[in-house]
C-alpha cells in the first residue's frame, strides 16, 4: 500500500520533470520566448561536447569547493550555536535576534562586502556559510526544542542532568529536523556559492553565468545554469532519502 | 511481603499559578504523611490540583507554601539521587528507541552498569519479555504502559509516582494492569502515589484512598482500606468493596459540577 502510493508519486515526479523538459523544448524549437531561449536539446549538445569539458569541470570544482565549504562551516556553525542557544536559555534571545538579523540581509547586499573584506576568491564560500547557517540554526532549535513536556518531566524526574538529556533526548529528537534542515541547506549553498562568484571570482559556475550574458553565449548561459540546478537538486535528493530513512524510524 | 522505600511528608502543602494577571489556587494545604511501603490513591474531580500534589512530590512543581519531603530529603535532591520513578498517563517512551533501550534508560541516566538480567526479570514481570526489540509504537496502548511502569521500576527506587497510568486504556486493559500492578508491588512495596479517576482502582490497589475536594483541591477523606496483601482479583466481587466504593462515589459526588472551565 505504501509501495504503491510511493511508486505513484515517483510516477507523478517524473511526469513533472517530463512536461517541464517538454515544455522548454517546444519554446525553444518553436522559439516561442524568441532566440534567447534555446531548445533544450541544444542546451544539452552544447553542455556535453567535449571541448567544452575542461571549462564546466574547472567553473564545476571551484563551484562545489565553495558550495562544500559552505555547507560544512555555516552547518557547523549553525548547528553548534543552536546547542548552545538550548543549553544556556539566557543565550538564547540574543542568538535568536543576531541570526535573523543577519539572515534579513540579502546576500546580494552582502555579497560585495564580503568580497572586500574577504578577497573575491574567498567571498563564495562565506556566502554560502551564511545561508546554510541560518537554515541549520533554525532547524537544529526547532528540533532541540520539540521534545515533548512529558519526555522533559521523566528525564527531570529521573535526575539527569541538562547534558543527558540534551545527548540522550533532545538531540535525538531533532534528528528528523536536523536532516531537512540538511537538506533545505544544500540548493541554499549552491545559490551562496553562485551569488559569491558573481561579483568577480577567478573562476566557478557564477562566473560562467555574469560571462555567458555579458557575451551574449546563450548555449553557455542555459548550459550553466541546468548544471548549477543539476547539482542543486543531487544535493537536496541524496538528503531526501536520508531523511526518508531516519523519518521512519522516528515516528 | 517486604516494605521498602521512603516516607513522604506534605506539611500544610499549597500551591497557586498566575496565570496572566491571575492567580489559581490549585491545592490547599494539604498536609499527609505517607508511611514508608505505602500505597496511597489521590481521587478528586478532574482539575482538582491531583497532578498538581503529584508534580510537587516529583520535584516538577515547587509548593507556594508548606514543604514536601521525602525520607528528610527535600524531592529535588531524590531526584538528583535518581531515587523517584514515575509514569504518567503519557507513557512518555523514546520513540526511536527499543522497549529495552527504554527500559535501560534510568540506569544510563543515573551513570550505572546496566544491569540486564534485572532488566529481562522485569521485562518478564510485565509480560514484555517477546517485545524487547519492539519499538513504543509497534506496541499496543497496555504495552507501552507496561514498558513505561518497567522504566519507573528498574532503579528501585524509594518512591513510585503515578499519574493516571491506566487512565487512556479500555475497561478491559485496565483492569488486567491493575492486577498486574498489585501483584508487581506486593512482592516490593515502595511507597506509592497514584492518581486515578478510578474508584476502583484506587480501591483494589491501595492501603489509603485521599479524597480531594474540587478546586483548590483540600483533602476531604482518608478512607484506609480493609482488605489484606496479596489482594486477588475476588477482592472487587467482595460486598464491603462495593460499599466502599459507593461511599467513595459519594463523596466525590459532593463536588460534581463544581468544576470550572
Ligand atoms: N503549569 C500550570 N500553569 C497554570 N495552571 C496550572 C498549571 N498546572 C495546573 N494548573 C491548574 O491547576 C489546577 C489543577 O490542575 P491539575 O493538578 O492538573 O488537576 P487534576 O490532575 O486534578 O486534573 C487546574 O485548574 C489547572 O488548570
Ligand atoms: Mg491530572
Amino acid at each position: 500500500m505504501a509501495s504503491a502510493s510511493r511508486s505513484a508519486s515517483v510516477a507523478y515526479g517524473f511526469l513533472g520533470v517530463a512536461l517541464f523538459i517538454g515544455g522548454w523544448q517546444l519554446i525553444g524549437a518553436y522559439q516561442l520566448a524568441g532566440l534567447t531561449w534555446p531548445p533544450f536539446t541544444t542546451v544539452i549538445s552544447y553542455l556535453i561536447e567535449p571541448s567544452r569539458w575542461g571549462l564546466f569541470s574547472r567553473a564545476l570544482e571551484a563551484t562545489l569547493w565553495a558550495m562544500g565549504f559552505g555547507y560544512a562551516v555555516g552547518g557547523a556553525c549553525g548547528f553548534t550555536i543552536a546547542v548552545a542557544a538550548s543549553m544556556f536559555d539566557r543565550l538564547r534571545p540574543m542568538l535568536d535576534t543576531t541570526s535573523a538579523v543577519v539572515h534579513a540581509i540579502p546576500a546580494i547586499a552582502i555579497a560585495p562586502l564580503f568580497i572586500i573584506l574577504l578577497g573575491t576568491s574567498t567571498a563564495p564560500s562565506a556566502l554560502s556559510a551564511l545561508n546554510v547557517f541560518f537554515i541549520m540554526y533554525v532547524s537544529t532549535s526547532a528540533g532541540l526544542a520539540a521534545a515533548t513536556p512529558a519526555h522533559r518531566d521523566v528525564f527531570r524526574v529521573l535526575g539527569a542532568s541538562k547534558t543527558q538529556q540534551l545527548y540522550r533526548l533532545q538531540l535525538p529528537n531533532a534528528l528528523p529536523s536536523i536532516i531537512t534542515g540538511l537538506r533545505l541547506a544544500a540548493p541554499a549553498s549552491v545559490i551562496g556559492a553562485i551569488i559569491g562568484e558573481w561579483f568577480g571570482a577567478p573562476r566557478g559556475l557564477g562566473l560562467l553565468i555574469v560571462s555567458a550574458m555579458q557575451n551574449f553565449q546563450i548555449p553557455l548561459l542555459w548550459s550553466t545554469i541546468v548544471l548549477a540546478t543539476a547539482i542543486s537538486a543531487i544535493a537536496y535528493g541524496l538528503f531526501g532519502l536520508i531523511e526518508r530513512l531516519i523519518h521512519a524510524r522516528f515516528q | 511481603m517486604q516494605r521498602a522505600g521512603t516516607s513522604i511528608r506534605l506539611n500544610h502543602v499549597s500551591k497557586s499559578f498566575s496565570i496572566g494577571r491571575k492567580t489559581v489556587a490549585a491545592v490547599d494545604a494539604v498536609d499527609l504523611t505517607i508511611e514508608a511501603g505505602e500505597f496511597v490513591s489521590f481521587i478528586g474531580p478532574s482539575g482538582c490540583g491531583k497532578s498538581t500534589i503529584l508534580r510537587m512530590v516529583a520535584a516538577l512543581e515547587a509548593p507556594t507554601a508548606g514543604q514536601v519531603t521525602i525520607g528528610d530529603l527535600p524531592p529535588s535532591e531524590m531526584a538528583q539521587h535518581h531515587r523517584l520513578g514515575v509514569a504518567f498517563q503519557d507513557h512518555a517512551l523514546l520513540p526511536w528507541l527499543t522497549v529495552r533501550k527504554n527500559v535501560e534508560l534510568p540506569f544510563r541516566i543515573a551513570s550505572r552498569p546496566v544491569n540486564d538480567q534485572q532488566i529481562d526479570q522485569l521485562l518478564n514481570l510485565v509480560g514484555l519479555s517477546e517485545f524487547d526489540r519492539a519499538r513504543p509504537k509497534q506496541l499496543s496502548g497496555g504495552m507501552r504502559q507496561r514498558a513505561s511502569i518497567a522504566r519507573a521500576l528498574i532503579l528501585q527506587p524509594d518512591v513510585l509516582l503515578l499519574d493516571e497510568p491506566f487512565g487512556a486504556l479500555d475497561q478491559v486493559t485496565r483492569r488486567h494492569l491493575n492486577i498486574e500492578l498489585q501483584n508487581i508491588w506486593a512482592r516490593n512495596a515502595i511507597t506509592t502515589i497514584l492518581i486515578t479517576h478510578s474508584v476502583d482502582e484506587a480501591l483494589f490497589l491501595s492501603d489509603r484512598v485521599v479524597v480531594l475536594s474540587g478546586r483548590p483541591g483540600r483533602v476531604v477523606k482518608v478512607l484506609p482500606v480493609p482488605f489484606g496483601r496479596p489482594r486477588s482479583p475476588s477482592v472487587m466481587r467482595d460486598p464491603l468493596f462495593h460499599q466502599l466504593a459507593d461511599d467513595l462515589t459519594e463523596s466525590l459526588e459532593g463536588y460534581v459540577g463544581s468544576e470550572e472551565p
